[in-house]
């Protein structure tokens, strides 16, 4: 109950009871320090697969480049190519050849940027995170702070049976 | 010997304080990303940037291991992580044949179609796996895929 109190004649101080606010306010900041979860920020990479386009190259003027991991029997990265071109193994020296490889055919073929397509082909045991590179690398660049787009189409061949 | 006088203490301090700490976990709070399945170790790339316009329609499905308290893996083949419940790889199939035709009964064909399948899968899964998920949920009708990945800070 507000308490009244009088200070000088005719005037009335009224104190406000702050207990049950301060109460709320307590169990308000108990509920969110136990609701807090820190998660690191996500990103994420779109991928469109049409059902029709999974199997074979869909129709397009300009030949999909083809990048191939061969994964080692650990699930490492045996070896990157990037058609018929040896990027090597070693990470993340070969991603970067293949982001530069990538760049240089970009901006050869300016007018048909769109076109152009990455069909990613990998060994059934490689570690995903090679996988992710490989699309990440095709995908563009970060350069002092500002993203270059290179090629967006990027696609999945069709899963290779896993090596016994 | 001096009257026993009523010493209130000056609140106002103590609740600017209070205040100021339900804001910061108020905002700093995410319900969103209540699907984020912890045992999964996302791999990082500096070019996973956060979405900007969330998806309206989207379908999260964790790949990865059970893990032990100290992180090491119990058992040398993936789950699959989907809404709650633990598949291996060839129930996986099914089940979301199961989710795609709930949604053609409650919206349309299209409705699937628009639905992006969110994979978050573990570094260290097999990419053979990753790619199979993908392939049965293209056979179950969905078209859209989002790979997920930890950021990762920009290096020279």
């Amino acid at each position: 109950m507000a308490a009244r109190s009088t200070t000088r004649p005719g005037y009335t101080r009224i104190d406000v009871p702050m207990t049950p606010m301060i109460d709320v306010v307590f169990q308000l900041l108990i509920f969110f320090m136990l609701t807090l979860k820190i998660i690191a920020p996500e990103g994420d990479f779109s991928v469109n697969m049409p059902i029709a386009a999974s199997g074979e190259a869909a129709a397009s003027a300009v030949q999909p480049l083809q990048v191939r991991l061969i994964a080692n029997p650990d699930g490492s990265l045996g070896q990157l190519m990037l058609g018929e071109q040896n990027l090597g193994n070693r990470s993340p020296d070969c991603f970067r050849r293949l982001n530069r490889e990538i760049g240089d055919i970009v901006s050869q073929s300016r007018e048909f940027i769109d076109d152009l397509e990455v069909i990613i082909d990998s060994d059934y045991g490689l570690h995903y995170s090679h996988l992710l590179k490989a699309v990440s690398h095709c995908r563009g660049r970060m350069q002092g702070g500002q993203f270059i787009p290179f090629i967006k189409n990027i696609r999945f061949a069709e899963p290779r049976p896993p090596e016994l | 010997m001096s009257q026993p006088s009523h010493v209130s203490p000056d609140l106002t301090p103590m609740i600017d304080v209070t205040f100021q700490l339900i804001t910061f976990f108020m905002v700093v709070t995410n319900f969103e990303q209540t699907q984020a399945d912890e045992r999964i170790k996302l791999p990082e790339d500096v070019l996973a940037k956060p979405v900007k316009v969330a998806r309206r329609e989207e379908l999260v499905i964790n790949l990865g291991f059970l893990r032990n308290r100290d992180g090491s893996k119990q058992d040398s083949e993936p789950w699959v992580f989907l809404i709650g419940e633990q598949l291996r790889l060839q129930d996986f199939g099914p089940r979301l044949q199961h989710e795609a035709r709930v949604m053609r009964v409650r919206g349309d064909e299209q409705r699937v179609r628009d639905t992006t399948i969110t994979i978050r899968a573990d570094a260290d899964v097999p990419a053979g796996v990753v790619q199979q998920a993908m392939q049965l949920s293209q056979e179950a009708g969905f078209e859209k895929f989002a790979l997920k990945a930890k950021q990762a800070a920009e290096d020279g």
